[in-house]
Protein backbone atom coordinates (compact mmCIF):
# COMPACT_ATOMS: atom_id res chain seq x y z
CA UNK A 1 0.00 0.00 0.00
CA UNK A 2 1.88 2.98 -1.33
CA UNK A 3 -0.75 5.83 -0.77
CA UNK A 4 -0.41 7.18 2.49
CA UNK A 5 -3.22 9.78 3.74
CA UNK A 6 -2.83 11.47 7.05
CA UNK A 7 -6.37 13.96 8.19
CA UNK A 8 -6.88 15.83 11.21
CA UNK A 9 -9.34 18.71 12.22
CA UNK A 10 -7.47 22.24 12.32
CA UNK A 11 -9.34 25.51 12.40
CA UNK A 12 -12.81 24.80 11.33
CA UNK A 13 -11.34 22.58 8.30
CA UNK A 14 -9.91 19.17 7.67
CA UNK A 15 -6.04 18.86 6.94
CA UNK A 16 -4.69 16.17 4.73
CA UNK A 17 -1.88 15.19 4.01
CA UNK A 18 -0.85 13.01 0.88
CA UNK A 19 2.34 11.58 -0.19
CA UNK A 20 2.85 11.56 -4.23
CA UNK A 21 1.53 8.04 -4.83
CA UNK A 22 -1.66 9.09 -2.49
CA UNK A 23 -2.37 11.97 -4.37
CA UNK A 24 -2.27 10.23 -7.59
CA UNK A 25 -4.59 7.34 -6.43
CA UNK A 26 -6.75 9.35 -5.06
CA UNK A 27 -6.53 11.20 -8.55
CA UNK A 28 -6.80 8.34 -10.95
CA UNK A 29 -10.02 7.66 -8.33
CA UNK A 30 -11.63 11.11 -8.67
CA UNK A 31 -11.25 10.99 -13.01
CA UNK A 32 -12.57 7.44 -13.25
CA UNK A 33 -15.83 8.50 -11.22
CA UNK A 34 -15.98 11.50 -13.18
CA UNK A 35 -15.92 9.70 -16.50
CA UNK A 36 -17.80 6.87 -15.73
CA UNK A 37 -21.02 9.44 -14.87
CA UNK A 38 -20.85 10.75 -18.16
CA UNK A 39 -19.75 7.45 -20.23
CA UNK A 40 -22.44 5.05 -20.33
CA UNK A 41 -19.76 2.48 -21.68
CA UNK A 42 -17.20 3.01 -18.93
CA UNK A 43 -17.26 -0.23 -16.97
CA UNK A 44 -18.57 1.93 -13.92
CA UNK A 45 -21.20 3.20 -15.15
CA UNK A 46 -24.15 0.58 -14.17
CA UNK A 47 -23.27 0.67 -10.77
CA UNK A 48 -23.19 4.09 -10.25
CA UNK A 49 -26.52 4.11 -11.82
CA UNK A 50 -28.19 1.59 -9.59
CA UNK A 51 -32.16 1.39 -9.45
CA UNK A 52 -33.74 3.03 -6.50
CA UNK A 53 -37.03 1.11 -6.72
CA UNK A 54 -36.10 -2.26 -7.69
CA UNK A 55 -39.89 -3.51 -8.28
CA UNK A 56 -40.90 -0.51 -10.36
CA UNK A 57 -39.84 -1.12 -14.24
CA UNK A 58 -38.67 2.59 -14.39
CA UNK A 59 -37.21 4.69 -11.72
CA UNK A 60 -38.26 8.26 -11.41
CA UNK A 61 -36.45 10.46 -13.27
CA UNK A 62 -35.92 13.33 -11.47
CA UNK A 63 -34.73 11.41 -8.36
CA UNK A 64 -32.44 9.69 -10.71
CA UNK A 65 -31.51 13.26 -12.19
CA UNK A 66 -30.60 14.63 -8.51
CA UNK A 67 -28.33 11.69 -8.31
CA UNK A 68 -26.52 11.69 -11.49
CA UNK A 69 -25.95 15.82 -10.97
CA UNK A 70 -24.92 15.27 -6.76
CA UNK A 71 -22.13 12.27 -8.24
CA UNK A 72 -20.77 14.49 -10.72
CA UNK A 73 -20.50 17.86 -8.70
CA UNK A 74 -19.03 15.32 -5.55
CA UNK A 75 -16.15 14.24 -7.92
CA UNK A 76 -15.88 17.30 -9.71
CA UNK A 77 -15.25 19.25 -6.42
CA UNK A 78 -12.80 16.65 -5.27
CA UNK A 79 -11.03 16.86 -8.70
CA UNK A 80 -10.51 20.64 -7.99
CA UNK A 81 -9.04 20.53 -4.71
CA UNK A 82 -6.97 17.49 -5.07
CA UNK A 83 -4.03 19.84 -4.49
CA UNK A 84 -5.17 21.29 -1.47
CA UNK A 85 -3.85 20.91 2.07
CA UNK A 86 -7.00 22.19 4.05
CA UNK A 87 -10.58 21.40 2.84
CA UNK A 88 -13.51 22.93 4.30
CA UNK A 89 -16.24 20.49 5.41
CA UNK A 90 -18.05 20.21 2.26
CA UNK A 91 -15.28 19.54 0.07
CA UNK A 92 -13.99 16.43 2.74
CA UNK A 93 -17.61 15.05 2.56
CA UNK A 94 -16.99 15.19 -1.09
CA UNK A 95 -13.74 13.34 -1.25
CA UNK A 96 -15.64 10.83 1.23
CA UNK A 97 -18.64 10.66 -0.84
CA UNK A 98 -16.13 9.83 -4.06
CA UNK A 99 -13.92 7.73 -2.99
CA UNK A 100 -16.87 5.46 -1.21
CA UNK A 101 -18.09 5.27 -5.28
CA UNK A 102 -15.20 4.83 -6.21
CA UNK A 103 -14.82 1.72 -3.81
CA UNK A 104 -17.77 0.33 -4.21
CA UNK A 105 -17.82 0.60 -8.29
CA UNK A 106 -14.23 -1.37 -8.03
CA UNK A 107 -16.26 -4.07 -6.23
CA UNK A 108 -19.13 -4.56 -8.30
CA UNK A 109 -16.93 -4.53 -11.60
CA UNK A 110 -15.18 -7.54 -10.42
CA UNK A 111 -18.12 -9.35 -8.52
CA UNK A 112 -16.71 -9.14 -5.18
CA UNK A 113 -20.21 -8.92 -3.40
CA UNK A 114 -18.99 -11.23 -0.37
CA UNK A 115 -16.49 -11.61 2.13
CA UNK A 116 -15.31 -15.45 0.25
CA UNK A 117 -15.17 -13.52 -3.14
CA UNK A 118 -13.07 -10.60 -1.87
CA UNK A 119 -10.24 -12.71 0.16
CA UNK A 120 -10.10 -14.74 -2.96
CA UNK A 121 -8.98 -11.72 -5.62
CA UNK A 122 -6.47 -10.68 -7.31
CA UNK A 123 -3.65 -9.35 -5.12
CA UNK A 124 -3.20 -5.50 -6.58
CA UNK A 125 -6.69 -5.28 -6.44
CA UNK A 126 -6.94 -6.26 -3.28
CA UNK A 127 -3.83 -3.55 -2.22
CA UNK A 128 -6.11 -1.23 -4.41
CA UNK A 129 -9.37 -1.92 -1.94
CA UNK A 130 -7.20 -1.61 1.13
CA UNK A 131 -5.76 1.96 -0.04
CA UNK A 132 -8.97 3.13 -0.62
CA UNK A 133 -10.56 1.86 2.77
CA UNK A 134 -7.21 3.17 4.70
CA UNK A 135 -8.30 6.84 2.49
CA UNK A 136 -12.32 6.04 3.48
CA UNK A 137 -10.61 5.22 7.66
CA UNK A 138 -8.89 8.28 7.66
CA UNK A 139 -11.66 10.75 6.10
CA UNK A 140 -14.59 8.82 8.12
CA UNK A 141 -12.52 9.86 11.28
CA UNK A 142 -12.90 13.76 10.39
CA UNK A 143 -16.87 13.69 10.62
CA UNK B 1 -71.30 4.78 10.79
CA UNK B 2 -73.44 7.21 12.55
CA UNK B 3 -73.50 9.62 15.22
CA UNK B 4 -76.12 11.39 17.51
CA UNK B 5 -76.48 15.20 17.46
CA UNK B 6 -78.69 17.50 19.28
CA UNK B 7 -80.52 19.79 16.94
CA UNK B 8 -82.83 22.83 17.92
CA UNK B 9 -86.08 21.67 16.33
CA UNK B 10 -87.40 25.37 14.95
CA UNK B 11 -91.34 24.03 15.30
CA UNK B 12 -90.87 23.51 19.02
CA UNK B 13 -88.17 25.46 19.84
CA UNK B 14 -86.85 22.48 21.99
CA UNK B 15 -83.99 20.28 21.83
CA UNK B 16 -83.88 17.25 19.91
CA UNK B 17 -81.33 14.30 19.33
CA UNK B 18 -81.39 13.09 15.56
CA UNK B 19 -79.03 10.63 14.18
CA UNK B 20 -76.66 11.38 11.44
CA UNK B 21 -75.49 9.01 8.83
CA UNK B 22 -72.16 8.81 6.83
CA UNK B 23 -69.61 6.91 5.34
CA UNK B 24 -66.68 7.70 6.57
CA UNK B 25 -63.29 5.57 6.59
CA UNK B 26 -59.90 6.41 7.29
CA UNK B 27 -57.17 4.94 4.60
CA UNK B 28 -53.86 4.68 5.80
CA UNK B 29 -51.07 4.08 2.99
CA UNK B 30 -48.59 1.97 4.13
CA UNK B 31 -45.21 4.02 4.62
CA UNK B 32 -42.02 3.56 2.19
CA UNK B 33 -39.16 1.80 3.54
CA UNK B 34 -35.59 3.28 2.15
CA UNK B 35 -33.30 0.11 3.18
CA UNK B 36 -29.67 -0.13 3.03
CA UNK B 37 -27.79 -3.06 1.70
CA UNK B 38 -24.45 -5.00 2.86
CA UNK B 39 -21.05 -5.03 0.89
CA UNK B 40 -17.97 -6.74 1.45
CA UNK B 41 -15.96 -3.72 1.03
CA UNK B 42 -17.30 -0.16 2.92
CA UNK B 43 -15.56 0.23 6.07
CA UNK B 44 -18.08 -0.07 8.84
CA UNK B 45 -17.28 3.98 10.20
CA UNK B 46 -18.19 5.25 6.69
CA UNK B 47 -21.95 3.71 7.23
CA UNK B 48 -22.08 5.11 10.69
CA UNK B 49 -20.66 9.01 9.45
CA UNK B 50 -23.14 8.62 6.14
CA UNK B 51 -26.28 8.02 8.40
CA UNK B 52 -25.04 10.53 10.92
CA UNK B 53 -24.84 13.13 7.98
CA UNK B 54 -27.66 12.33 5.86
CA UNK B 55 -30.68 11.33 9.13
CA UNK B 56 -29.07 13.27 11.65
CA UNK B 57 -29.34 9.90 14.10
CA UNK B 58 -27.49 9.54 17.13
CA UNK B 59 -23.90 7.67 17.06
CA UNK B 60 -25.77 5.10 19.09
CA UNK B 61 -28.70 4.49 16.52
CA UNK B 62 -26.13 5.11 13.47
CA UNK B 63 -24.15 2.27 14.86
CA UNK B 64 -27.16 0.29 16.13
CA UNK B 65 -28.37 0.17 12.15
CA UNK B 66 -24.65 -0.26 10.09
CA UNK B 67 -24.84 -3.60 12.86
CA UNK B 68 -28.00 -4.43 11.32
CA UNK B 69 -26.66 -3.86 7.55
CA UNK B 70 -23.64 -5.69 8.70
CA UNK B 71 -25.50 -8.77 10.28
CA UNK B 72 -28.43 -9.55 8.18
CA UNK B 73 -27.90 -8.26 5.01
CA UNK B 74 -29.68 -5.32 4.88
CA UNK B 75 -31.50 -2.81 7.41
CA UNK B 76 -34.80 -0.54 7.16
CA UNK B 77 -32.94 2.99 8.16
CA UNK B 78 -36.15 5.35 7.19
CA UNK B 79 -39.90 4.63 6.84
CA UNK B 80 -42.48 7.31 6.01
CA UNK B 81 -43.23 8.85 2.59
CA UNK B 82 -42.33 8.21 -0.80
CA UNK B 83 -40.67 11.11 -2.24
CA UNK B 84 -38.94 11.53 0.85
CA UNK B 85 -37.72 7.92 1.16
CA UNK B 86 -36.45 8.20 -2.07
CA UNK B 87 -34.46 11.73 -1.74
CA UNK B 88 -32.93 10.04 1.30
CA UNK B 89 -32.23 6.43 -1.08
CA UNK B 90 -30.86 8.98 -3.11
CA UNK B 91 -28.64 10.84 -0.51
CA UNK B 92 -27.46 7.47 0.35
CA UNK B 93 -26.42 6.02 -3.56
CA UNK B 94 -24.51 9.82 -4.05
CA UNK B 95 -22.49 9.07 -0.09
CA UNK B 96 -21.83 6.03 -2.17
CA UNK B 97 -24.15 3.44 -0.11
CA UNK B 98 -25.94 0.40 -1.80
CA UNK B 99 -29.95 1.66 -1.04
CA UNK B 100 -33.18 1.04 -2.17
CA UNK B 101 -37.00 2.26 -1.69
CA UNK B 102 -39.69 -0.58 -1.15
CA UNK B 103 -43.38 -0.28 0.10
CA UNK B 104 -43.45 -2.08 3.48
CA UNK B 105 -45.29 -4.92 3.30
Amino acid sequence: MAGRLFTRRRDGRVEVRLNDAGREIIKVVFVHVLAAERDPNHEWHLSLNAPINPSSDDDDPLSSLARQNEIASNAELSFMTLNEQYLTDVEAWAWLSTIQIALRSTAVVHGLLSDEKLESCAPELMDDIRTMQQFLFELASCF
Amino acid sequence: MSSVRTQRSSSTGSDVEVEVQSDVSVITERPWNVIVWNDPVTPMTVVVVVFRRIFGYSNNKCTELMLTVHHEGRANVWSGQRERAESYCVKLQVAGLQATVERDA
